[in-house]
């Protein structure tokens, strides 16, 4: 028997999400992902195009739900859940996305953009709450909510435009908030005011956060826990310091090697990576996914999927030949 | 001191818009040696790409230059001429990587005859040899069987292979200037490692010079000789990049760089954003346009525009510079 205290907030169990392309092809997107998040915490989900992350998101949202596999919400099976009991679960996981712009309708007033999750909510109350409501959600994301009420997203820049997002997410107050790279297309000092506003917020209402992203500096920045992805499948996962001072799977230090450091003097790292292109997710090598591009690949890479192990309290590698 | 290739004098381009004139770019001046890498950085509306396309001659019609600015490549001043006479010097003595592989390409001609269109128009080469020549140009940007991309359409490229393309592209004749625009902001992290290690060889190899625009300090700091930092139309301060980094004197250099991320920072490390908003380039404040953001602003960077002084290695536009230690 577990202990019920310890049970993660969220649990994201085997997931799979795959898309049928035909009667024989698929996408394998998301090929059995296993990672949880504590209350309170964040989980940084990082890899590069292709790798699922943003599918797995989409996945834990139920937008649409995965092909196969669990995801749990303190205790609450989601996968599964339909119509109005999946409607109602809702509000307690929200979402942002990473164009600012294209995410808000730019016909909609944000009186109207910020209605529309209360309505889906059925939350009762006279036009002169609801806008005080709006108006005080809209003051919590550093907008002035007054003036801001009336107006179109146009009127908007795109990391203004970013704030009303995250004031729309979190006006239902949920426990959960999904960031799909939810800063990347911000400029750098928009984007700092962002990532701490999102620290603020994450404080203020006992967020849990899923936050993807392909940068890895920003994702530093925010997590508890960082999980790197490669083709569908967990590579490694470790608290946010561990896993850049010692990355376990080749691929975390590849990816951590590539970021250009603002630092003229930082020492220049080799890539540590077999040159190639990244295979098709539609006919992914076997093994471990990362064989052909690994320099340390050996034929049980081939033959045998690492299964992750670990290697230390809340260390764990998918990987035959691991660097620590 | 080195041949020099690109001398920008004045440069002033501004867009008409409903609400006014947009002076997109405002008084910048600018020279580039052969063989140096300069990098241009700035965020968005800061007129870096609009800088890069006045050099270019690629702005749109409606554009507005001048008065009183110049962009003489290899001697000759290129406002001076019509289109007809840029043709020949476009991919001959400067050219383009832009950010977006995919709308650079064309997607009705395969990867071959976007090469060998240029190759037989500016060096007038045979069909058989220009086509070679062009295979022998994937092969050094690093495309993998280029015997058989070289018949491929982009789409059947992925992002990374089109970007090596247009870099062939833009190498293929050899030219004295490469502008890359942004080249590998739509591309993965690794493979952007790989494509600026690309460009950076290619530079070297042939001598040319390069301008590289990014949003990127990262990529200025580890791939750039010289580094211009742009705000609101103008550079706000130049220096060889070590000497911009380790004795940054404008504020707003200084502000960005505390702003970003830092995969050495320690998890959750606050970060020290900068507040407010880049000034409204139709109706630009008097003054410093940085200014209204600016720790450091006083009365005078209000009323007066600070203009780019200091000496021949390390320029910068303030009033109230950050001090820095003496070189000894």
């Amino acid at each position: 028997m577990k202990d019920v205290m310890t049970e993660p907030f969220l649990s994201i169990e085997d997931l799979v999400v795959e898309y049928p392309l035909s009667r024989k092809a698929k996408v394998h997107a998301v090929s059995g992902l296993t990672v949880s998040v504590e209350q309170g915490k964040t989980l940084g989900l990082v890899g590069e195009s292709g790798c699922g992350k943003s599918s797995a998101a989409r996945a834990v949202m139920q937008l649409p739900p995965p092909t196969g596999g669990r995801v749990t919400l303190d205790g609450q099976e989601l996968t599964g859940l339909k119509g109005k009991a999946l409607q109602q679960a809702r509000r307690r996981f929200q979402m942002i996305f990473q164009d600012p712009i294209a995410s808000l309708n730019p016909r909609q007033t944000v009186r109207e953009i910020l209605s529309a999750p209360l309505e889906i909510a059925g939350e009762q109350e006279s036009p002169e709450e609801r806008d005080a409501r709006i108006i005080a959600m809209l003051d919590k994301v550093g907008l002035n909510g007054e003036q801001a009420i009336s107006r179109r997203p146009h009127e908007f820049s795109g990391g203004q435009c970013q704030r009303i997002s995250i004031a729309r997410a979190l006006i239902l107050r949920p426990d959960l908030l999904v960031c799909d790279e939810a800063v990347s297309a911000l400029d750098v000092s928009v984007q700092a005011q962002t990532l701490n506003l999102l620290e603020d917020l994450k404080a203020e209402f006992g967020l849990t956060m899923l936050f993807i992203s392909h940068d890895l500096a920003v994702v530093k920045h925010v997590s508890d826990t960082v999980a790197v992805m490669y083709l569908g499948m967990l590579c490694e996962m470790a608290d946010a310091t561990t896993i850049y001072r010692k990355p376990a799977h080749p691929y975390t230090r590849t990816l951590i090697n590539a970021v250009p450091e603002p630092d003229p003097d930082a020492p220049r790292k080799a890539l540590e990576l077999v040159p190639g292109e990244l295979p098709s997710p539609i006919n992914p090598p076997s093994g471990c996914r990362f064989r052909t591009r690994c320099p340390m690949a050996t034929d049980l890479c081939a033959a045998e999927t690492p299964q992750p192990k670990e290697l230390a309290p809340g260390h764990s590698v998918a990987c035959h030949h691991p660097l620590i | 001191m080195g041949e020099i290739i690109l001398d920008v004098v004045n440069q002033r381009t501004a867009f008409p818009t409903k609400r006014g004139m947009l002076q997109a770019v405002n008084g910048v001046n600018l020279t580039l040696e052969r063989g140096r890498t300069l990098g241009v950085v700035g965020e968005s509306g800061s007129g870096k790409s609009v800088l890069a396309r006045s050099i270019m001659g690629l702005l749109p019609r409606a554009a507005q230059t001048g008065p009183g600015s110049s962009v003489h490549l290899n001697g000759r001043d290129l406002t001076a001429l019509s289109e007809r006479e840029l043709r020949p010097i476009r991919g001959r003595e400067v050219s383009t990587v832009f950010q977006d592989p995919m709308t650079a390409l064309n997607p009705t001609l395969t990867v071959g005859a976007q090469l060998i269109e240029g190759l037989r128009h500016h060096l007038g080469m045979p069909k058989r040899a220009a086509r070679a020549r062009a295979i022998e140009l994937l092969r050094s940007v690093g495309l993998p069987q280029p015997e058989t991309r070289v018949d491929q359409f982009p789409h059947q490229l992925s992002g990374g292979m089109r970007q090596r393309v247009a870099i062939a592209i833009a190498i293929s004749c050899e030219p004295d200037l490469l502008i890359a625009d942004e080249p590998t902001t739509a591309l993965d992290v690794t493979v952007q490692a790989e494509i600026l290690d690309l460009l950076q060889r290619q530079v070297r190899e042939r001598n040319m010079a390069m301008i590289l625009i990014t949003h990127d300090m990262g990529v200025v700091a580890v791939r750039c000789d010289d580094v211009a930092v742009m705000y609101a139309g103008r550079i706000v301060e130049q220096a060889p990049v070590r000497e911009l980094f380790q004795r940054t004197r404008m504020p707003y250099t200084a502000a960005l760089l505390s702003s970003i991320p830092r995969i050495t920072d320690g998890p959750h490390r606050r970060l020290d954003a900068i507040g407010g908003r880049p000034p409204d380039l139709i109706h630009p404040p008097a003054g410093c346009a940085f200014a209204p953001r600016c720790k450091f602003a006083s009365d005078p960077c209000q009323g007066v525009m600070p203009a780019l002084e200091g000496d021949e290695r390390h320029r910068f536009a303030c009033h109230t510079p950050l001090q820095v230690e003496a070189v000894a």
